[in-house]
Order: structure tokens, then sequence, then C-alpha cells
């Protein structure tokens, strides 16, 4: 694959102001204000029903927004029609026209746009080998592998030239091996043409392997923005902290420890389940059940005084069996993350923290 | 166990296929004499002797007797205009109902429905009024007029484009289609078995449509097949019945012959558009 006759876009930068979107019963999106930035590949993460598909829809024009506005370069869509936007769409279902041969399905929206047979024939050369569709041009979509499928939905994007590509969850119904192939596929593509993309997905492991950039969102609200790595080493608040990472990351009421020091009452200290060692003269747990996992096993602990008991979650090598009982745990000062009562990070506090206490 | 389950399926299978065949052969049967008494002679009529000699006098002679081409023609006009202005108007009615909102769509639907539950009859005299107030009386326009509106199409397609999926629709849309685009590119091409079991139902319905026709046309340029037929068969020709008979499978020829030829394409249609 070496396709090098597309443009590289330059533009394509979205910016979103204050958006809402209330339904009769519910707010889906409040004030959400977030920057896309031309020709990066940004993710929307969330679980299920946080409000970023009907985000992505605002984007494409499918729904409009109670409140805020959409850019795009500094000009105004919020009330164009999604033919207007410049944009092209993935969907989660593909939304192939079943009645459609591959081939018309690819050149659906330069027929609808009037774009001169020759031409379309041209790209559609393009695209279709570019994609490896060449020999599929005939089929019907309902003849295709789901796979295909895919590939012809993303060949129906491509094609259209245009420079922002949205991707609604468009991997969910692959399976686990063609997923792998196709994030590396999706990302090598978006990278060769210069794509800004925007992608809904609730799996981490497909924002964290491809995105420039994450936009963790919950019930509606933007959670934190910023890099896969910064998400884990920084995140903002206790939900974005236990979102991202599997396992999540232990979050340990400051009541928990023995020796609270400087962190402030009523909060929380986060730390990694890889960041926890074993130590003797660390705080001292009991071993309440082992997860096997190959390379590594998950050991589940409880420590904590008997009326604040708490769960802790610790990743430990797998060579070595765990003994029932007599463990102590600590890590370092540099591996906690520590949360306000109101369950935002306090970046400020750099704790001159203690090894916790030996009771 | 197994024993009686063949033993009752046995009975039950013997019974639908006695059923089955005593039901045909009560409605075969009148077809069967109207063959049998249209290509003999007028003689045979009631006399069923194998060695009868044949003819075809009595399609000649019923050809001869009255307009029959014109008939015809008047029909097909009829069953074409019906449909296309029934698909015309029902599709994008239908769309409208299944998939855009406006102020009023339940009542207006609700409405559409009720007309289904008025039975056309009763609606004959009020019809008639109407349609000589437009000064429409004796043309082939007044017969079809009061079935363009079909509420069964309007029910029949919305309900179908409600099962296309909405995604199909947003795709379309970013691809920049027009709301027309949108539903002769997308939601007509999707809906064709359904449109194919209507329209199979409305031609036929329209074929032989009689009551109405009867009331509003009283020329020969205007009549269809079956008030043609009607006519025919009261007053000039008295009861020769091998030439009405014979009259009759010319009327219903057309019909039967496309029927017979499409019969597969048209059980299709309408498997899937009850699957779907």
């Amino acid at each position: 694959m070496h396709i090098t006759s597309s443009p590289t876009h330059s533009a394509g930068g979205i910016t979103l102001r204050g958006l809402q979107r209330r339904f009769e019963t519910s707010t889906a999106l409040d004030d959400v204000s977030v920057n896309l930035p031309s020709g990066r590949f940004s993710v929307l993460l969330g679980p299920s029903g946080c409000g970023k598909s009907t985000l992505l829809r605002l984007i494409a024009g499918l729904d409009t927004p109670t409140a805020g506005q959409i850019y795009v370069d500094q000009t105004e869509i919020t009330a164009l029609p999604p033919s207007q936007r410049n944009l092209s769409m993935v969907f989660q279902s593909y939304a192939l026209f079943p009645h459609l041969s591959v081939a018309e399905n690819i050149l659906f929206g330069l027929s609808v746009r009037r774009v001169a047979r020759a031409e379309q024939q041209a790209r559609l050369d393009r695209v279709a080998s570019m994609m490896g569709l060449t020999d599929l041009l005939a089929r019907r979509p309902a003849q295709l592998s789901g796979g295909q499928q895919q590939r012809v939905a993303l060949a129906r994007a491509v094609i259209s030239d245009r420079p922002i590509c949205l991707m609604d969850e468009p991997l969910s119904n692959l399976d686990a091996k063609l997923r792998a192939e196709m994030r590396v596929e999706i990302r090598a593509l978006q990278q060769r043409l210069g794509l800004t993309m925007v992608y809904v997905t609730h799996d981490q492991v497909e924002a964290m392997t491809m995105a420039d950039h994450i936009v963790v969102m919950n019930q509606g609200r933007v959670q934190q923005v910023a890099s896969p790595r910064d998400l884990y080493e920084n995140p903002a608040n206790t939900f974005v902290a236990r979102f991202i990472g599997t396992p999540p990351m232990n979050l340990i009421p400051v009541a928990c420890l023995a020796e609270p020091g400087a962190l402030p009452e009523g909060g929380m200290v986060g730390i990694r389940p890889e960041d926890i060692v074993l130590d003797p003269k660390g705080l001292p747990a009991r071993l309440v059940g082992v997860e096997y996992l190959g390379a590594d096993q998950l050991a589940a602990f409880e420590i904590g005084p008997d009326d604040h008991r708490v769960r802790v979650l610790v990743r430990v090598p797998a060579r070595h069996a765990l003994p029932a009982d007599g463990h102590a745990l600590a890590w370092p000062d540099s591996a906690e993350h520590v949360f306000g009562p109101d369950g935002l990070r306090l970046s400020a506090l750099l704790s001159p923290l203690k090894e916790p206490s030996h009771a | 166990m197994s024993v009686m389950v063949t033993d009752t399926s046995r009975v039950d299978r013997a019974l639908f296929v006695t059923g089955a065949w005593v039901l045909a052969l009560i409605w075969v049967l009148p077809l069967a004499w109207a063959i049998w008494s249209a290509i003999h002679p007028p003689a045979f009529v009631t006399r069923f002797d194998p060695l009868a000699p044949l003819t075809v006098e009595n399609f000649v002679g019923a050809w001869n007797a009255a307009p029959f081409g014109r008939y015809l023609l008047n029909t097909v006009l009829l069953v074409s205009l019906v449909l296309g202005a029934q698909l015309l108007l029902c599709i994008h009615a239908a769309f409208a109902f299944a998939r855009l909102e406006f102020p009023g769509k339940s009542i207006l639907f609700a409405l559409v429905l009720l007309q289904l539950m008025v039975t056309p009859d009763i609606l004959l005299v009020r019809n008639y009024a109407t349609v000589a107030s437009l000064g429409l009386l004796d043309t082939i326009l007044a017969i079809g007029l009061p079935y363009f509106a079909s509420a069964f199409a309007i029910f029949l397609l919305r309900q179908t484009f409600k099962t296309i999926p909405k995604e199909l629709d947003d795709a379309a849309r970013v691809e920049g289609v027009t709301l027309l685009g949108l539903i002769w590119r997308v939601y007509v091409p999707l809906a064709k078995p359904t449109i194919l079991a209507f329209a199979l139902v409305s031609v036929s319905h329209h074929w032989n449509n009689f009551v109405w026709p009867l009331i509003v046309t009283s020329s020969v340029e205007t009549r269809p097949l079956t008030v043609g037929l009607s006519i025919f068969a009261t007053t000039d020709s008295g009861i020769e019945w091998s030439t009405i008979t014979a009259a009759t499978l010319i009327t219903s020829a057309p019909l039967l012959v496309g029927f017979l030829l499409f019969q597969r394409q048209f059980v299709q249609s309408f498997m899937r558009a009850g699957i779907k």
C-alpha cells in the first residue's frame, strides 16, 4: 500500500463551544467545549450512555444542539446540514446500502454530488486498490464478510476526499483478531491522508493505541482531554483514574491510611496495581483472591482498619505463588495520585509523603 | 409417544389435503364451467358430453358484440393511473409518517388509519357528488380519483420504511442526498418487495372493481371491462351463456395470464414483505 496521490489535508480543525443536547427527559450532553485539532486522531471515549455518540452526531449535523456552537476552521457550522460540513462518516453497522453493489456503495456520495463519470471511475480504482477491494466491486454487501464490509465503509469515507472523518465505534462488530488489524490500518490511513479523525469508542485499548489525544466523557460531560500517556499518568479526577487502565486504579480513602499526613480529609489516594509491591515493611494486608493471567497475576488484598476495609488490586509477576497470609503492601510516593473530596486531582499537593504506616 | 405423534400428524395431514382439494374444487368449478361452455356450441352449455365439438364461435361472437378492445384499453389506463398515483402519493406520505417530525403527525396518521375502517361503498353517493361538482363525471380519472390516496398503501409502506435502519438514512444524508433523493435512492429500492406486493393487490382490485365505475361512467370511451361485461350480459345477448362466459374469459384473461407468468415473483415478494 503506497498511495501517495491523495492530497494531504491541512484543514478541518473542529472547535466545540458550550455544546448542550437536551432530550425531553434527560440531558445527553452538557457544556462540552473541546478542540479537535486538524490532522490529528481524536478519540471520544466513555462508557455507554456517556453522550459520545450524541456528540459525534452533533458534529456530523445529524442532530442539532440545544445550545452551543460548532466551528470548523473558525467557520461556524452549527446550523449547516450534514452534506455541507465537508466531512465523511463511518457507522457502527457500516450502513452499506444492501441494494447496491460494492462499487455503487463506494460511489454513492460522488453520484449524489454528480461528479463526472470518468472521475468517479478513476477515484474508485484508486480507493479500491488502496483498500484491497478491487476483486469485490461487483458483489453485494450481504456477500461480504464483516471485515470486508468494514473496508467498504472505510472506502466510502476515503473516496469523498473530505478533510474530516467521523467514526462511530467502527470496529465493535469485528472479532478480536480483525479488530487489532483494523486498528493499525485505520491509524495508518488517517496519518497517510492527514485526516482529522474523530473516533468514538468505549474500548480503551482502541483509544490508547490509536489516538493522538483522547476526550474522556462521562454522563454528558467532558472529564479530561489529554494524550493517552498523560491520561494514564495524570488522570484529572477519580472517574478517569478508574476508567483508564485495566485493572483500574486502586482508590484508597484517606481514612483507611493509618498516617494520612498532609492528605486532604475525605479525599482519596489512587495507586495503579502495577505500582504496588509486596514489601514486609509496608501496610499489612489480607489476601482475598488471586487471578492468574499468565505473565502476571492479579492479587486482591484488603487493607485498612476493620471498620474501613478497602480492597486493593496488585499486579505481581506470576512466577511465584503467593502464600496465604503475612502480606504487606508498599508503593513509592511518586506513584500516588491524590484526589480531593470532590474527586478532582490535587496536582498542587506534592505531598511530602510518608511511607505507609507500619501499624 | 413417537407413534402417537406420527398417527395424529398423519390424520392431520390427511384432513389438510382433503380440505385443500375440496376447497380447490369448489373454487375452480365456476371457472372450469366457464371454459367448458365458452369452447363448446350453445347446445352443450349444460350437457357435459366429452365428445362435444369444440368451437371459437363464442369468442368471436362476444368480441364482435361489444367493444371489448376499448373496454380493455380503459381498464389498463385505469389501473395504471390508479397505481401510479397511489405510489406517487403514498410513498411520500408514508415516508413523512415514518421518518419526519411535524406537528399533528399522530392525529393525521390516526385519520389515515380511520380511512382504512370505512367501507368504500358508504361513500358512493358522497363521492359521486364530489366528482360531479368537479365536472369529472364519465371520465377515467373519476373512476380512479377516490382511490388515489390509499390508506392501506400509506400504512403498509410506513411500516416497511420504519424497519429500514436509521443509519442508512444518516449515511445517505452525510453523503448529501436531498430529501427526495433519500426517498427514491434509499427507501424505495429497499421497500421494493412491499411495493410490488401492494401493486399486485391494487391492480387486481381495480381491474375487478365494479360498483363505482358502473355508477360514474356512462359511455363506451370510459367503461372498464367489468362494467362493459355486465351491460353486455344483461341487455344485448339475453341469456346466451356460452357467449357470456366467453366474454368473461376474455376480460379476465390478461390478469390471469399475468398472474401465472409472474406467480413466483409475486409469492416471493409477498413473503418478503411479510417477513421484513
